[in-house]
């Protein structure tokens, strides 16, 4: 009678690389539809709304977005799947509480970045997807944005593995460059798919840039530019603070932060032999 | 006559109806897309909530989409009226009208779907056809952890006012309170999952591999059939519009 | 019979460290296993008990959760660590399989994405590949054993403490383990309860299982244990038979509950004389209070588990003086958590008047009224905020008492609960749960209120901790405050309080 081994074998290499190919698909597809979305906009959109494009960003960022899910998603150890709920959990919460402070920003990505910091650029792409496709439940407009999403994700990871984090105003300009980044990549959706506007405020905005006569893509990025990479610095200050309220045990815990040496303080010492 | 509808018939309807909606660009259709939802969900029962949670994100969408395609729109010809840089213009308008109607056919229907779906027949379902038990994982465990975060929310409030935080108008003071709410929140979270991802990795969730389901969730024929026939309308459908409106062909 | 007495676990820990610390949280420790026995490890609170319990279980591997350096045997393989990389790693699925561990929060043992009791029992099994009718018929099996056959249907989320205790047992003994291991088992059950997890065991021993309980209590079920073994700062102190170290001075300089009822005995402080000359007015006045809960929601159609009476407090007229201790105690549910919160207005009375030091705090927000009032809720973890002790303790200070004062009053609060200076660097999350309740206490009173109110401070605390708390309660009486206990331990009611009040039916007498 063979009983299933009580130890498992340390992890294999081959395993490892169908996983990076999956990554670079997912990374790839979301690259090439922006690229083709940004060359094919309908110079004339008064012929109808836009349903080529809408069509082919929903696809080609959906597509993306869940190739990296279907990379990452079954490699993740346990101890960072359970975050993703309360990611997301955080991301609905906080956004709410803010969003009654009255001030004009979003704040619904402190929970992506969180774990993005603790666990890695994967891990923070796999729960930024991950968030949209599960508050599309409640709220079916926020689907298409699970690209834009999971790239915010995937950019917190970056900055706290190249050390952004172990100062504080390093923080928000790591926020600033993501807000740029993950505001240009989403205009095409917010474009085509919606129209333009997701809220009275944003929509201010983007008539002052189209009474100017830009097409309605151009006036979408510059609006994305001028009020996303504020609002993602307040959302990486936020997420830093949070880090580091947290007590040594908890933050130690994740690989990740004792490997990148993410979080500033003196690393525990060896203990004694 | 209940017809017990196996998750991803639901699924596939949903998804289908909006991307047929959306290739079909045609507002009647939208429409037509719109009121048939709503009626299924009268005929499941959960209009009210449908209706009320698709009008929190429908209706300032529409609002906004109206003010800025009405008023600003400078690919429009046929101006209706002027006032300053605003111009009104049919071409606005109707893109205004268009964009609406798909948008709201398809929120409807996709809360439509999440509102009737069973969440332990759809994880058993996924669980069936081998799909990572970590997405459903994750769905379910956000369905249950986000109505107890209300109630624990307000334990912490009640728990930081007995510590003499006042809670008044006021922006810092605001903000200050959220600082007080926060950490607990999170912390108190964090551990739970901690706990949980050890109990889960000794109960085998990290295991790989094939699972098995308790819950049986049957899955006739004609469903699959209809499945089927709904994934090869909607790619037809993309096909179409894909071909049509390609860039330097004929019309857009 | 050499079966049987064949040892199935044996542990040595060397040295075990949490990752992101400098100290072992396990030093030196050893223990064995043999089927069918009742073991129990006793320490205080803080002493190791519950990480000794996951290292047995696999729920802490040497790598994943931290440096292990000893080794584990389990019939007859072993496995042995050097706290290196190349060590073996232990598969969590297959080593639960044969040794399995309870927790002692029976909710995170759940899975959480699971609708009904018999799936969550089965979902163990569902990760194995289990075939369907094989987990049918042990869902029922292990429903019958655990006495939960009656509640397949129900929503994990809707069943109480003692439920959710069994649900767990059974989510790990349905797999069979030749090993179980309990943290707390006992703890927060009424008597009822515990009395079922106690048949239970023993049922489990019976059968061949080998039970390790892990507890803060020598209590009956642990008296029944062949083997004791005695933690304390995470390395083992003393190990022998129970005849041999009950009464013994490891046991009582650990801070392990005496046996007989938990939280009688030698080491409780006595209430100071109260003199019934009084000076002045009460500090606390509930005048003919009344609060009910609303009409139940219409919107829900099945009806709630448990029927709600719907007028809590009917007509309380309650008043407590400076320097008194009052203890309120009653049955679960009757409403003394409820009697409380009128204290310092989180809930508002629909009849009558609540009056601190002679004013009423009807209109007045709970953050001023705190300033009179300290409230000590039953879970301290949703009231610490800040980053260490010492922060936690003076926060609010500075507008109470000055800048300068601030520190001093919060260093002299956590001296009256006993938590040393060493400590207040700490983050309050990394302090064990016995010292997390007494910092919450600390932070009440460092404010000095008129009125202090304890809801359930008894539970978790060992015996240090009890006895901190009671030099601490005492103190503040003499020093004038007005004290309001509600607990649903009697003998320690009886021990440090003046008066006993019972609520029952909405309405408080004295007993």
């Amino acid at each position: 009678m063979s009983q299933p081994a009580l130890t498992v074998p340390a992890p294999g290499q081959a395993a490892g690389r169908s996983r990076r190919l999956l990554e670079i698909a997912g990374a790839a597809a979301i690259a090439a539809t922006y690229v083709f979305l940004v060359l094919t906009q309908p110079a004339d959109i008064a012929n109808g709304p836009a349903s080529f494009s809408a069509l082919v960003a929903l696809g080609g960022f959906l597509l993306g977005a869940v190739l990296l899910i279907i990379a990452v998603l079954p490699v993740l150890p346990t101890s960072t799947l359970v975050l993703i709920p309360v990611a997301l959990v955080l991301n609905v919460v906080l956004g709410q509480l803010m969003g009654s402070t009255g001030l004009p920003f979003y704040i619904d990505a402190i929970g992506t970045v969180l774990i993005g910091v603790l666990a890695g650029p994967a891990a923070g792409a796999a729960t930024g997807a991950l968030s949209s496709i599960v508050w599309s439940f409640f709220n079916p407009t926020v689907l298409p944005f699970a690209a834009g999403a999971a790239l915010i994700g995937f950019l917190a990871g970056l900055a706290a593995r190249g050390g952004l984090f172990r100062r504080f105003y390093l923080a928000p300009i790591a926020g600033f460059v993501t807000g740029i980044l993950a505001g240009v990549v989403s205009a095409p959706i917010a474009a085509f798919v919606f129209g333009g506007t997701s809220g009275l405020g944003t929509g201010a905005i983007v008539s002052a840039f189209r009474a100017m006569g830009d097409t309605l893509l151009a006036a979408i990025t510059k609006q994305a530019l001028i009020s996303d990479p504020m609002d993602k610095a307040i959302v990486f200050t936020i997420a830093a603070l949070l880090a580091y309220a947290l007590p040594r045990r908890t933050t130690y815990q994740f690989p990740f932060v004792r490997r990148f040496r993410v979080l500033a303080g003196k690393a525990p010492s060896a203990p004694d032999a | 006559m209940t017809l017990r509808l196996h998750p991803f018939t639901a699924l596939t309807a949903a998804v289908c109806a909006a991307v047929v909606t959306t290739a079909a660009a045609s507002w009647p259709f939208s429409v037509a897309v719109a009121l048939a939802a709503v009626l299924l969900a009268v005929r499941s029962g959960v209009a009210g909530r449908v209706l009320a949670a698709a009008a929190v994100i429908v209706v300032p969408l529409c609002l906004s989409l109206l003010v800025l395609h009405g008023l600003f729109f400078p690919e429009g010809h046929t101006v209706l009226a002027q006032w300053g840089p605003a111009r009104v213009t049919a071409e606005g308008l109707a893109f205004a009208l268009e964009l609406g109607t798909r948008t709201t056919a398809c929120v409807l229907v996709f809360l439509l779907f999440s509102f009737t779906v069973s969440v332990p027949d759809l994880l058993s379902a996924l669980a069936d056809r081998r799909i990572a038990p970590q997405f459903g994982f994750v769905l379910a465990s956000t369905l249950t952890l986000l109505p107890a975060v209300a109630g624990r929310l307000d334990r912490i409030r009640q728990a930081q006012e007995t510590r003499g935080m006042v809670v008044r108008g006021g922006l810092l003071s605001r903000l200050g309170t959220l600082r007080l709410q926060m950490v607990p929140l999170v912390l108190a979270l964090m551990d739970d999952a901690g706990s949980r991802a050890q109990a889960l990795d000794a109960r085998g969730f990290g295991n790989p591999g094939p699972r098995t389901s308790y819950r049986d969730v049957a899955d006739p024929p004609a469903q699959r059939r209809f499945r089927a026939a709904a994934l090869v309308l909607t790619a037809a459908a993309v096909v179409a519009r894909l071909v049509a409106s390609w860039p330097g062909g004929a019309g857009s | 019979m050499t079966a049987a007495t064949r040892t199935a676990l044996r542990a040595r820990v060397d040295a075990f460290t949490f990752h992101g610390e400098s100290h072992p949280a396990l030093r030196d420790a050893a223990l064995s296993v043999t089927p069918g026995s009742l073991t129990a490890v006793l320490g205080g609170s803080g002493s190791g008990k519950s990480t000794l319990g996951k290292l047995l279980a696999g729920w802490l591997r040497a790598g994943h959760a931290g440096q292990f350096r000893g080794s584990l045997e389990l019939f007859g393989t072993r496995l042995d660590f050097h706290g290196a990389p190349e060590d073996p790693r232990i598969n969590p699925a297959e080593w639960s399989r044969r040794v399995a561990f309870v927790p002692q929060d029976a909710a995170a043992m759940l899975s959480t994405v699971r609708a009904t009791v018999a799936e969550e029992l089965a979902f163990g099994l569902e990760n194995r590949a289990t075939p369907r009718a094989d987990m049918l018929r042990a869902v029922e099996r292990t429903a019958a054993r655990t006495g939960l056959s009656g509640l397949l249907d129900r929503d994990p989320a809707t069943l109480s403490g003692g439920e959710l205790r069994r649900l767990a047992v059974g989510c790990a003994v349905i797999a069979e383990p030749d090993i179980l291991v309990l943290d707390e088992p006992l703890a927060s059950l009424d008597a009822a309860g515990a009395a079922q997890i106690a048949a239970l065991v023993r049922s489990l021993c019976g059968n061949g299982t080998g039970v390790v309980l892990l507890s803060q209590a020598a209590d009956r079920l642990a008296g029944e244990a062949t083997h004791w073994t005695v933690l304390d700062g995470g390395t083992v102190t003393a190990a022998g038979t129970p005849a041999q170290l009950t009464g013994s001075a490891e046991l009582e300089h650990v801070g392990v509950l005496a046996p007989g009822s938990p939280a009688s005995g030698a080491g409780l402080v006595a209430a100071p004389g109260f003199s019934a000359v009084s000076p002045g007015a009460a500090a606390l006045e509930l005048c003919r209070v009344g609060f009910g809960y609303g009409r139940p929601s219409r919107r829900r159609p099945d009806p709630p588990p448990v029927p709600r009476p719907i007028q809590v407090l009917r007509d309380v007229d309650f008043a407590v003086r400076p320097g008194e201790i009052v203890a309120v105690t009653g049955p679960n549910g009757a409403g003394k958590s409820t009697l409380l919160r009128h204290f310092n207005g989180l809930l508002r009375p629909s009849a009558g008047d609540v009056r601190v030091c002679g004013r009423s705090i009807a209109g007045v927000p709970v953050g001023t009224v705190a300033a009179s009032v300290g409230l000590l809720f039953q879970h301290p973890r949703d009231q610490l905020f800040e980053r260490t002790v010492l922060r936690e303790a003076a926060f609010g200070l500075r507008q109470l008492f000055g800048k300068a004062d601030a520190e001093d009053r919060a260093r002299a609060a956590l001296a009256a609960v006993g938590l040393p200076a060493a400590a207040e660097a700490l983050h309050p999350a990394e302090l064990s749960s016995s010292r997390q309740r007494l910092l919450a206490l600390a932070t009440v009173l460092a404010r000095e209120p008129a009125v202090l109110a304890l809801d359930e401070p008894t539970v978790g605390l060992d015996r240090h901790g009890l006895e901190r708390l009671g030099k601490a309660v005492a103190a503040a009486a003499a020093r004038g405050t007005a004290v309001v206990m509600v607990t649903h331990d009697l003998n320690y009611a009886r021990a440090t309080a003046h008066r006993i009040l019972e609520l029952d039916a909405g309405s408080l007498r004295e007993i």
